[in-house]
This record gives structure tokens, sequence and C-alpha cells, in this order.
């Protein structure tokens, strides 16, 4: 119990690490993923194919790879071109924060892509026709009509996104981003009690994400208030 | 009478549509002056949507010109965003967004597109909602109204931009026989009112109440266009009359 007490503080500060990562890459990964679906749906082929390209690739590398390239290839390449200007350089590295971030949205936003690309189909193009024959513009149109409609559609498999996404910051303590199963680690290492410190990081993730069950239902509930009472 | 009474204010010269190998519209020529109220009608396929969304450019046209208001239709994003401020439409399946309340399907593009302030664009929305007599209805979501009131509150959306010219498309097609002449007579009410009106409609006693000319189509073209009652009386045409007969 006292080994608890004594690392409590190093877990609540780990735990605001993973919350504010969570929600830098959530609005990312929504970013991504509303950018990806309409380049897949966009009468560009060229668009067509980036937009392939990024859900095959990182739909299909382990998240935990995608994180340590991302993370490494950045560094490499800031290193060598720190060096052509200062040769004495040793080793620039883009935060872990904000490689870990930017890796899992990326990774997050690519499952998001094929989740708002099928629920934009699902969006009944005769209300995106009343939206151009009020003489709204496309960016009007594509915000206030097209995306609150898709978004209902969307909600239930969305929901599940954010989850891996919150499971996945657990993978970025390894380019050494202090969150809890980082500090798990360094907590196992100085008292030996790998099971209970572990057991903490699992609870904490728990909590978050029943937090965020418990919201999305919610959320579900209130974007479909239009159908209740429907005739 | 005076002379802009006179001008049209819709112009089609010569317009043709494709869709693939199909054409749609063949050297379509009609021209509607300010007022003007045109009922369409024809059999199914026959292009009466075809043309109608071409007025507003929900349809590009491939040949020939379309004028309103003196503008012509061209790829041009602000003639098209400039033509569709002065144009309504109202749509078989009505449209509303459903995600928003009637009276926020009315102020949505009085915000976005008239840049209206809110407390203004609620203003008018309502009395919108009033000239359609389903004001009580303002903070109800589409799915919680009848047919007929979708109908009622999709005219007001129409409306309350403040348009010219009004396009419906088949407007009491998709409703419940009783329905049917609650949306009539606000259209009715529209019509009395001088509004510039094309309607899409089989609903021939609406037809002989509201309008100056009647358009028959058929396979693309119009066959027939005539005063109302000469329309009825004494139709030229073989398909006329063979339309007639069985609509009648
Ligand atoms: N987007 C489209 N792609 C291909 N063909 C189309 C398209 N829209 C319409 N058509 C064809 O063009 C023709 C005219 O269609 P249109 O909808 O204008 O007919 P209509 O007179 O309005 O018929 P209805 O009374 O059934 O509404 C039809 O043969 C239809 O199949
Ligand atoms: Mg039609």
């Amino acid at each position: 119990m006292s080994d608890l007490i004594a690392w409590s503080d190093d877990y609540f500060w780990g735990a605001m690490v993973v919350l504010k990562i969570f929600a830098v890459s959530l609005v990312m990964a929504v970013a991504f993923g509303l950018i990806g679906a309409t380049a897949k749906l966009s009468k560009s082929s060229i668009a067509n194919k980036i937009a392939s390209a990024y859900t095959i690739v990182f739909r299909g590398v382990p998240e935990l790879l995608v994180i340590l390239i991302f993370y490494y290839g950045s560094a490499i390449t800031l290193t060598s071109i720190g060096r052509v200007f200062y040769p004495q350089t040793q080793f620039i590295d883009i935060a872990p924060f904000w490689a870990g971030a930017f890796a899992i949205a990326l990774i997050v936003g690519s499952y998001a892509t094929e989740t708002f690309r099928g629920a934009f189909l699902g969006v009944d193009p005769g209300i995106v026709e009343a939206a151009r024959a009020l003489g709204l513009s496309n960016l009007h149109t594509f915000f206030y009509v097209r995306v609150p409609q898709m978004w209902r559609l969307a909600l239930p498999s969305f929901g599940n996104h954010m989850l891996s996404l919150m499971k996945d910051t657990a993978l970025i303590s390894i380019i050494g981003l202090e969150e809890i199963v980082y500090v798990a680690e360094m907590a196992t290492a100085v008292t030996l009690k790998p099971f209970t410190m572990y057991m903490i990081v699992a609870l904490i993730y728990l909590s978050i994400t029943t937090v965020i069950t418990l919201v999305m239902m919610a959320l579900e509930k209130h974007s479909n208030r239009h159908l209740e009472g429907a005739l | 009478m005076n002379e802009s009474d006179q001008k049209p204010i819709i112009i089609l010269e010569d317009v043709c549509k494709f869709f693939g190998d199909f054409q749609a519209l063949r050297n379509i020529n009609l021209q509607v002056k300010k007022g003007e109220r045109v009922v369409v009608c024809g059999p199914s396929g026959s292009g009466k949507s075809t043309m109608i969304r071409c007025i507003n450019r929900l349809e590009e046209h491939d040949s020939g010109k379309i004028f309103v208001d003196g503008r012509e239709l061209t790829s041009a994003v602000k003639d098209i965003d400039a033509v569709r401020r002065e144009v309504g439409m109202v749509f078989q399946s009505f449209n509303l967004f459903p995600h928003l309340t009637a009276i926020n399907n009315l102020m949505l593009a009085l915000k976005l597109v008239r840049k209206t302030k809110k407390s203004e664009a609620r203003e008018i929305a309502m009395r919108f909602l009033e000239r359609v007599h389903i004001p009580e209805q303002a903070d109800k979501y589409p799915s919680q109204l009848s047919g007929g009131q979708q109908q009622r509150v999709a005219i007001a959306r129409a409306l309350c931009m403040n348009p010219e010219v009004m396009l419906f498309d088949e407007p009491t097609s998709a409703l419940d026989p009783e329905m049917i002449s609650e949306v009539l007579d606000v259209m009715t009410d529209l019509a009395n009112e001088g509004m510039t009106m094309i309607v899409i409609t089989h609903e021939m006693g609406f037809a002989r109440n509201v309008a100056d000319n009647i358009v028959f189509m058929d396979c693309g073209q119009i066959v027939e266009m005539k005063p109302t009652d000469e329309f009825f009386e004494n139709p030229e045409s073989e398909r006329t009359k063979l339309f007639l007969e069985q609509i009648l």
C-alpha cells in the first residue's frame, strides 16, 4: 500500500498525459478521417489513390511499428537535416508526445476514413440537393448538412475507434513518453511488484474507457433525438 | 402592365441534356414571364424533372442556353449561387434536413446564405411557418411531422429565402390523398400572390385553377405549350390527347 501512495503522484500525472494525448489525437484522427473519406469519394482519381494507399498502409502495419518508424524516421530525417547546418548535431527528435499523438491519429484516422466513407454514402442525396438548391456553398453543405447526417451513421463504429485510440496510447511509452505504462515500468524496477503496478495501469485505462463508452451512448441518444416520437 | 411584367425571367434556348448516350432533353425552348404560372405535365421519364433541375443547375445542360433573370447559367460558381438564391425548389420527397427542427430547417440558409442575424432569421422563419399554417410545429423534427406538414415546411424553407421563382417537382406525389389539398392550398395562395411558378404535377384540377400555361412533354421534348383553357379544350397533338384521356 505504501508503494502505491509513493507512486500515486506519478500515476496521476501519467494519466493526465494519457488524457491529453487522447484529446489531441482524437481531433487529428477525426480530421484525417474526414479528409480521407472526402478524398475516397471525390471524383479525382489521384485523390482516390492517395486515400487508398493511406488506409492500406495504416490499417495494415501494426500500431507499435507505426509509432517506432514514425518517431525514428522523423528523428533521423531531422538529425540529418540538422547536420547540414550544424555538423556537430547529435540527435534531434520530435517530442515523443507529438510523434506519438500524430502516429496514433494517423492509424485511427485510417479506420475512421473507412467508417466515414460508408456513412457519407448513407446520406440521402436528396438532402444534399436541397442544400445546394438553397444556395449553400460546398463547404457549408459539407459541415452543416453532410457531416451531421453522416455523423449519426458513423457514431457506433466511431465509438470503437475511440476505444482503440485510447488503448493505443499505452504504446507510446516505447518512445519514452512518460505516461502510465512508463510510470509502471519505473515503479516495478524500484518496488519489484510488476503485478500491482500494471494492474493499476489496467484499472486507470478501464475507468477512462468506461467513461468513453458512457459518453458515446449519450451521444448516440442525442444524435437520434430527432427520431424520438417519430410518426 | 408595365415593361418588366412582360420580360421573361426564365429563358431556355435549344437546351439539350444527355445522360451518357441517352438524350433526356431535346432542344427545349421555354420562356416564363415574371408572375406567370406554368404547369408541366407528361408521362414518366419524359424529362420534366430534368428540365426544371437544369434551371437551378442541379443538372448541367450540355448545349443551348439558360437565362434566369438575365443571368446566363454557366459553370461559373458565383453565377450559380446567385441563381440559386433567386430560385426556390420544392421536391417530391420533401428533403428536409432530418437533424434540424422545422424552424431550424428554415433558418439554416437564412443564416449561412443570406447572413441574417439569428434573432432576425427566427422571426422571418416564424412568419413563413405561419404562412403555411404550421407555426405550432416549429420545434418538431421532420420525422415527427406528417407528409403534408413536411412538404409545407419545405415550401416555407424555399419561400423564406425570398426567391423570384419557385420550382415544384411533383410536390404532392408522395403524399397520402388526404394531405394533398393542404399542400395545394398553400401553393394556390402563393400563385394568387403573384409568385412566378413552374410546377410539375398531375393534379389537373390545380392546373386548371392556377396555371396560365401548360407545357406537355414527351420523350425529352416539349410537345405542346398552350394557355390552360385551350390546352384542355383543344389539345393539338395525338400524344397530348392520349395523355389527357389517361389522366382525367
Ligand atoms: N442521373 C441520371 N442518370 C441517368 N439517367 C437519368 C438521370 N436522371 C434522369 N435520367 C433519365 O432521364 C429521363 C428523364 O428523366 P426525368 O426524371 O426528367 O423524367 P420525369 O419526366 O421527371 O419522370 P417522372 O414523372 O417519372 O418523374 C429518364 O429516362 C431517366 O431515366
Ligand atoms: Mg420527375
